[in-house]
């Protein structure tokens, strides 16, 4: 089952390759179908589910056994959550770029691609087949945006590749030498022989992962490659970089850091907290400054990013819960935000939030979508921005951290609030600007587009438990491991 | 096997059925005695009165040495041009010589079979006889091979007089002190020299530079796995008395991979660049060797046929298309299957999973951090992110460049395409099927 959701994909991506040049229609139509295939198989998953029972669907077939390496992909409630955002994400990528013209078959093969290794990333329970899946997704990722990516896209497509390139890297040193210590890459039995391990050795471990990690949330100083990618990436690209990629570092804290190396979080703990809150304060300073509308959601990430980083750094079962909480609703509110940025761009041709001022006068849809979004990612009680963002604060200040990082890392709170409305004041409210005279509003395409995750979004915030009922058991497991 | 050598040289030279005909006689012939070598089990004892190892890792090298050049004759009976005859003659020696070069645990069979497999290697690099840059690379190499090569037989000659005997398997270094360690030194001068391992790699990219991708294809690949072979022989032999050994190595691995990898970021010729990262999959290769344990040994085997398949098929591309780095721009257009090859080797030697690359890469990673060689291990992957960096420019021109005025139009060629392709699943395949691979190469008998 699991098997199956991460190699659809590739068949489709195959499949879509292998179409013939003729029909640029084809492929959007195979790789819509694969990838509603795929997340109607996870909604199974999801259904079929069992809270609290740990990893379920577990599939596990040797595969190198010289070196213990086994093919072995299970789902739990950390991955779940995940799981869907990526499922659900490419799906919604697909149709966001029903218009993509250049080149159809290599852009929807390689979203296809894409997704394998964000699937593959979030089962897999064996550390090469993680790292696998893990580099799987550079490649896709690197195309997407040097093809069909904005003027710097060359640029900005090898910085993000050699930029998570470097970080895996040592990741992989870390792999190498955890094998050697305890001769398996099992990551369960891991989680119980790494914290056996010495306490500098899981030092120096904890900052070879850490450089992987932390480049993938990414944590300032290290997120430098992401405002770059993300402006240059086109939209659906965007959506997911934001929505899933960036997720793969929370789940890499969270599956490997944590649980393996329980001992070295805590020598870590306060500078994580510390990192946490320069990248709440600094992303939310910077989105400030920035004219650039997507520019600015991309520095709002880092912010977000570094709420979930503070839920981690609390070691708390509430943080690790915020934790996840704030990944998955980033998930929908950045995807939403990134497809909305698109839908204005692709209408406008700007995104310079000088040009564009009273969208809600020409188009009262889009621009409602738009304000939608900003306030879910400001925070505002009752959608889901809010249960992740309160729980991490909350996890933080019951920990042992002190409690200066939490008030400041709380101002970024309100720092968001006020970029985000600034934002919304300039470019939605206003007289509409000529540069957006006779834009046409949102298709019936468009909308759909963003309706699952509205959807979502208002559900999780109305009913936390919705999300929360499958990541408190591994959150609670989590921090007693860590003794949070 | 050694019949079976020696009868494909001589088909070679007397076929009547033109260039290309030899080249498929010659394919087939390599074909074959990569099957013979596959079928023939590994024993513990070899011929000639063990002289030759016939164990796991020479098995492994005869399987990969044989069919690397079967591809490559299968590449060369489809798209192979001008006078052939001699060039596959040469190859089909320099393999045998390959063979024996992987097989041998005596210092005087050692230098022998190292003869046979570089003297047509020579030839090949200038075998464009009016091209003034292929005779002087070909000289280069030449000399500087030679040299090397004295100096490994000065050394072989302290060792010989140190413990009385050529064969591994009776020299004891353990009470030889100082002079053992300086023959050892001088003996590996020559290998490290065949393997275009800093600082003996001097000639590799004039030598390159200077000739046909097609010959590189061959000189660059087939010889480096025999090579690898023969020195991870050697120093599992004689090592064990001397332990300071591993650290020189370790100084020439940390050497090569930053000299090669930074060299190569500058390149624009595909030959000097592939010369340059030659140069870098070495250091990472010496790694596995300088860490003096059995899983290092097997890791640098691995890596050797590793590094030798991408770099083959992607030479034999820079054959089609043109030497530059340029030439290679706008290919995702007119040949998107074969670019899409360029793309996986290209990874498989940046060392991204699947791909064998990948596997090689990571059994070095393990033995050396095994051996407490971190700072060895932290350099290797930091230079892999730079060596990305450069093998991403190739793609970039491939895919997001110009075509080259005046580029030459290819017509469709089927064994050429099935070499490439063979060479792409190959990296593929290997790196999927890990388990099978690496029981194959087993471990070195003294």
């Amino acid at each position: 089952m699991l098997t199956l959701i991460v190699f659809l994909p590739l068949v489709g991506a195959i499949v879509c390759a292998l179409l013939p040049k003729d029909r640029p229609e084809w492929p959007r139509w195979v790789a819509a179908a694969f990838s509603a295939v795929d997340l109607a198989l996870v909604c199974w998953v999801v259904y079929r589910f069992v809270p609290g029972a740990g990893r379920q669907f577990a599939e596990v077939v040797p595969w190198v056994p010289q070196f213990h390496i086994t093919y072995s992909v299970a789902v739990d409630g950390l991955s779940l959550p995940m799981l869907v955002l990526s499922a659900l994400l490419t799906f919604l990528a697909v149709i966001a770029s029903w218009k993509i013209d250049k080149k159809p078959a290599f852009y929807f093969s390689m979203l296809l691609l894409l997704q394998v290794g964000m699937n593959g990333v979030f089962l897999a329970l064996d550390f090469v087949l993680f790292y696998a899946f893990w580099e799987l997704v550079l490649v896709p990722m690197y195309f997407l945006i040097a093809q069909w990516g904005g003027a710097r896209r060359e640029y900005a497509a090898m910085k993000f590749f050699l930029y998570t390139l470097f970080g895996s890297v040592f990741m992989l040193v870390g792999i190498a030498t955890l094998y050697l210590k305890t001769n398996t890459f099992d990551m369960v039995k891991l989680s119980v022989l790494g914290g056996l391990l010495p306490a500098d050795l899981q030092w120096w471990l904890f900052l070879l992962f850490f450089l992987g990690f932390a480049v993938k949330v990414p944590i300032w100083p290290l997120h430098t490659w992401l405002p770059d990618a993300h402006v240059e990436a086109p939209t659906a690209a965007s959506a997911i970089l934001a929505g899933v990629l960036l997720k793969m570092g929370i789940y890499g804290f969270l599956r490997v850091s944590l649980p393996i190396l329980p001992h070295a979080f805590h020598q870590w703990q306060w500078f994580l907290a510390v990192l946490a809150m320069i990248s709440i304060v600094y992303g939310a300073a910077v989105a400030f400054a920035q004219t650039d509308l997507k520019k600015l959601v991309a520095y709002s990430s880092v912010s977000h990013m570094g709420f979930a980083m503070l839920g981690i750094a609390a070691g708390t079962a509430i943080g690790i819960n915020g934790a996840i909480a704030v990944a998955f609703s980033h998930g929908l509110i950045a995807g939403m935000m990134f497809l909305m940025v698109g839908q204005v761009y692709d209408r406008a041709h700007t995104r310079e939030i000088s040009q564009l001022s009273g969208l809600a006068g020409q188009m009262p849809v889009i621009a409602g979508l738009l304000t939608f979004a900003s306030i879910a990612s400001v925070g505002m009680p009752g959608l889901s921005g809010f249960v992740g963002e309160f729980l991490s604060l909350l996890g933080a200040w019951v920990s042992a951290l002190p409690h200066w990082i939490v008030i400041v890392s709380a101002l970024g709170v309100l720092l968001g609030a006020a970029y985000l409305l600034w934002m919304i004041q300039r470019v939605v409210l206003g007289q509409p600007s000529y540069i957006i005279a006779d834009c046409p509003d949102a298709t019936v395409r468009e909308v759909f587009v963003v309706a699952p995750l509205v959807i979502l979004i208002i559900a999780i915030g109305l009913d936390w438990s919705l999300l929360l009922q499958f990541t408190d058991p591994v959150a609670r497991v989590l921090a007693k491991v860590v003794g949070g | 096997m050694l019949v079976l050598g020696a009868l494909w040289a001589i088909f070679a030279e007397r076929l009547p059925g033109g260039d290309r005909g030899s080249a498929w006689v010659g394919a087939g012939l390599a074909l074959a005695a990569g099957v013979v070598a596959w079928i023939e089990p590994a024993t513990r004892r070899g011929p000639f009165d063990g002289l030759l190892a016939f164990d796991g890792p020479a098995r492994f090298a005869r399987i990969a040495v044989a069919l690397l050049a079967a591809v490559w004759l299968l590449w060369t009976a489809g798209r192979g041009e001008g006078r052939l005859r001699e060039g596959v003659a040469l190859s089909l020696f320099s393999v045998v010589g390959c063979m024996f070069m992987a097989e041998a645990r005596e210092l005087v069979t050692l230098l022998l079979s190292f003869e046979l497999a570089t003297l047509p290697a020579y030839v090949l690099i200038g075998y464009r006889r009016n091209d003034v840059r292929g005779l002087e690379g070909a000289i280069k190499y030449f000399l500087l091979s030679m040299l090397t090569t004295l100096v490994m037989l000065y050394g072989f000659s302290f060792l010989y007089g140190l413990t009385g005997s050529t064969r591994y398997a009776s020299m004891d270094l353990r009470a030889a002190g100082m002079l053992g360690i300086v023959g050892l030194l001088m003996a590996l001068v020559g290998m490290f020299a065949k393997l275009s391992a800093a600082p003996f790699h001097y000639w590799a990219p004039d030598a390159y530079s200077g000739s046909t991708p097609w010959a590189v294809a061959f000189v660059s690949t087939v010889p480096k796995v025999a090579g690898a072979v023969a020195i991870v022989r050697f120093v599992s032999a004689l090592a064990p008395g001397i332990p300071a050994v591993g650290s020189v190595i370790a100084i020439v691995a940390f050497a090569s991979m930053v000299l090669g990898n930074l060299a190569a970021l500058t390149q624009t010729d595909l030959r000097r660049l592939m010369a340059y990262s030659g140069v870098a999959h070495s250091g990472y290769l010496l790694i596995g060797v300088a860490a003096l344990s059995t899983a290092g040994y097997a890791a640098a085997v691995l890596y050797s046929v590793a590094y030798a398949i991408p770099s083959m098929a992607i030479m034999l591309v820079a054959a089609e298309e043109g030497p530059l780095v340029a030439d290679f721009g706008g290919m995702g257009q007119r040949r998107t299957a074969s670019s899409w090859g360029v793309v996986v080797l290209l990874l498989s030697l940046i060392g991204v999973p699947p791909m064998i690359g990948f596997f090689g890469k990571f059994g070095l990673i393990v033995a050396g951090q095994q051996r407490g060689l971190t700072i060895l291990v932290i350099t290797a992957v930091a230079m892999s992110v730079v060596s990305a960096g450069y093998y991403l420019r190739v793609v970039r021109g491939m895919f997001f460049g110009e075509t080259p005025a005046g580029a030459r139009e290819l017509k469709r060629n089927a064994p050429a395409a099935i070499a490439f392709g063979l060479a792409v699943l190959a990296t593929v395949v290997l790196g999927v099927a890990l388990g099978p691979v690496s029981a194959a190469i087993g471990t070195f008998i003294r």
